[in-house]
């Protein structure tokens, strides 16, 4: 008898571990789905992959940031294309998973033909897509927010949102003007989080600020009580927050809990409404920096930048039902990077002449910022393209 | 360390521990009766908390959304079983464990569809300050976590050891072919079982979404927890889960306490692992030795 229940554990035990790479394998609405075509058109489309996270923990991007290119591809098609050329966009999920995305990449590099990737939404995913990317030769235009994307410099890959080497010394230099110099730090051990750890340590002593603690969850955990116990028992002066995933209402109300006085900061990475909604009273007074979509008014009415803006919330709200958040910012301005750089090009381009062409991108106003790329800079934005926000009364603020 | 952290620490613990319990105890129950693990438990779990804010978004106040959503994923759990495994029930364990696993993407990949990507908010049953007890705080909808679960418990025992159905599900738990000559319809008492198994996990799910938010994914993570639980508790015995659970969870949130946040879950899953080479039949498991 002892024998069978050994083989039952055993067996039990495998098929724990294979819960464990199945989790998220469930495949979203049809990746695949297609879009606007535009079938009256005689000449051959130019087809893009897109890599995003439509389950998984990051599917409250994927999503999000599918919309805007949807949106703006039909847009482009129905303004008759590129040169004549209808843009097409492959869509692949990769369950917020970089063995997924990694898997995703090669079919639309070998069965698409895809001439230029968006993706993936998270950082793990979008560094483990890199192999394949550097296979192929064919430029990569990732929407996720880590610095390693373009410190770990690879002449193919560019990144639109702001990456964590930007708002990291920003938010640093916010919190020295307030007088803070002793900070905890709290961290997803993801991609994004491991990311905003690094190089919070790193910035911390230029900054001089000194790092209290670290403390780190997982994605998924339920509760962080235990880890801000810890930060209560430092004297720091304000917690730091790095993560993008859902978390991160959960620690605004743990620390609300514990009756925790320190102000909370935390990242572009918490500009969601449901950050707001899941953390409730918790999320007052909570800080982060972003790009300036969330209040339009702060890129300066009449400007460029704002006339851009304003046009795509106006469009995105009219299609969707709901304002589009930073992420669908990012996967905007990652489409028509690429759009507009094919349209500086001779028909029948290659993909190193769309990548050199992507790379002389200057002063496009896009929503992250104005991109202004060169051969050492593939995220092109500045600290200019940053604002404060401050949560109040569940509402985003500038901060002055 | 000052000892209201220490008990900051130990809230903290059981607060896991109990949702990881409720999670446990559906395994427990669906191993009991069949002898398979049901992996779709952790979507019993999702599609409670879920269920719920779908109540409250639709009007429903928040007890009354509570109390359909755990009686709706019930019914999901009974229809699972009647669906999905009874027809392939002499197809052996083995199969019907993998029809488990294709259960829960089913169920997660439909809860993407109705309820999208984002996590959704529930509110609390007794909004409030938390309650600070010798220095330690301690979130109210915790202690609606904490009864639950005891009520869950005590509702087991009695079920298991005064009920005709509770003697049924044991008699099926040592022997189904036996259980069937002495006259108990056995599949009838796996269907509720499974009905049951899916309540329970509900529960879980409808009493801590006001806390986490909920979402279409979060069933793997409960899943997991709740199958280490049952686990290192001992699987068949409704004590030895909520035992499990709460060790587990004491375990990982005393890890955060002395040793590294970074290493929780993989100090949580070497210690039960370690359980596991001691005593394979877990904490409060009895070895299987069987009279024949």
């Amino acid at each position: 008898m002892k024998g069978q229940l050994k083989a039952l554990l055993a067996t039990v035990l495998i098929l724990a571990l294979c819960t464990f790479s199945l989790a998220g394998c469930a495949k979203g609405d049809g990746g695949a789905a297609g879009s606007g075509t535009g079938d009256s058109q005689a000449k051959d489309p130019y087809i893009v992959g897109a890599v995003l996270s439509l389950t998984g923990s990051y599917a409250g991007l994927g999503a999000p940031e599918q919309n805007a290119i949807e949106m703006e591809v039909a847009r482009i098609n129905e303004a008759g294309g590129i040169k004549g050329h209808p843009l097409k966009v492959i869509y692949e999920d990769d369950g917020t998973d970089p063995a997924k995305a990694v898997a995703a990449t090669a079919r639309l590099i070998d069965q698409e033909n895809v001439i230029a990737i968006i993706g993936a939404t998270g950082t793990g995913q979008s560094m483990g897509m890199r192999t394949e990317v550097d296979r192929a030769a064919l430029p990569q235009v990732s929407v996720a927010g880590g610095t390693v994307i373009t410190s770990d410099f690879d002449p193919l890959v560019f990144q639109t949102p702001w990456s964590n080497s930007l708002v990291v010394p920003y938010t640093m230099a916010y919190l020295k003007k307030q007088g803070i110099t002793k900070i905890a730090i709290v961290t997803d051990t993801g991609g994004f989080g491991a990311d905003g750890q690094a190089v919070l340590k790193a910035q911390a002593p230029k900054a001089g600020i000194t790092i209290t603690t670290a403390q780190t969850f997982n994605p998924g955990d339920t509760d962080m009580t235990s880890q801000l116990t810890k930060v209560k028992g430092t004297d720091s002066q304000a917690v730091v927050m790095w993560t993008a995933g859902k978390e991160a209402a959960i620690v605004a109300k743990n620390m609300l809990q514990l009756g925790m006085k320190v102000p909370l900061y935390g990242s572009h990475g918490n500009a969601r409404t449901e950050f707001v909604e899941g953390a409730g009273a918790a999320a007052e007074g909570f800080h982060f920096a972003a790009g300036k979509i969330l209040v339009p008014e702060s890129y300066g009415e009449g400007t460029p930048a704002y006339e851009v803006a304003t046009d795509f919330v106006k469009r995105y709200t009219a299609a969707y039902g709901k304002a589009p958040d930073t992420f669908a910012g990012h996967a905007y301005d990652a489409v028509n990077l690429i759009a507009s750089a094919m349209g500086r090009l001779d028909e029948g381009f290659t993909s190193e002449e769309l990548r050199a062409e992507i790379e002389k991108t200057s002063g496009f106003v896009g929503i992250g910022g104005t991109f202004t790329f060169s051969a050492t800079d593939h995220n092109g934005l500045s600290a200019g393209d940053l604002v404060m926000y401050r949560v109040e009364n569940g509402n985003w603020i500038v901060e002055k | 360390m000052n000892s209201a952290e220490l008990l900051q620490f130990v809230a903290s613990g059981l607060q896991n521990g109990a949702v990881y319990a409720l999670v446990a105890l559906g395994f427990t129950l669906v191993y009991a009766s069949t002898g398979i693990i049901n992996f779709a438990q952790g979507e019993f779990f999702m599609l409670g908390g879920m269920l719920a804010v779908a109540g409250v978004r639709a009007g429903l106040p928040l007890p009354f959304a509570a109390l359909a959503s755990v009686v709706l994923t019930a019914s999901i759990g009974l229809l699972f079983e009647r669906v999905a495994l009874r027809p392939r029930r002499d197809s052996g364990p083995t199969v019907l464990i993998i029809i488990t696993i294709g259960g829960s993407m089913v169920m997660k990949s439909l809860a993407r569809h109705a309820f999208g990507p984002n996590e959704l908010s529930l509110p609390p049953f007794s909004p409030g300050v938390p309650i600070v007890f010798a220095g330690a705080s301690i979130d109210r909808q915790v202690l609606w976590i904490w009864g639950l679960t005891i009520v869950a418990v005590v509702a087991l025992t009695f079920l298991y050891s005064k009920t005709k159905l509770g003697r049924a599900m044991r008699a099926c738990s040592l022997s189904h072919d036996a259980a069937r000559l002495m006259g108990i319809d056995t599949a009838r008492v796996v269907m509720i079982s499974f009905g049951l198994a899916a309540a329970l996990g509900a529960l879980g799910g409808v009493a801590v979404a006001p806390l986490t938010q909920t979402a279409f994914d979060v069933g793997s993570r409960a899943g997991l927890k709740g199958f280490a639980a049952a686990i290192l508790g001992g699987l068949g015995n409704p004590i030895a889960a909520v035992v499990g659970g709460l060790v587990l969870g004491l375990l990982e949130s005393l890890s955060v306490a002395f040793i590294s946040s970074t290493y929780k879950d993989a100090i949580s899953l070497v210690v039960l692992l370690a359980v596991l080479f001691l005593r394979p039949q877990g904490l409060l498991g009895k070895s299987r030795r069987e009279k024949v």
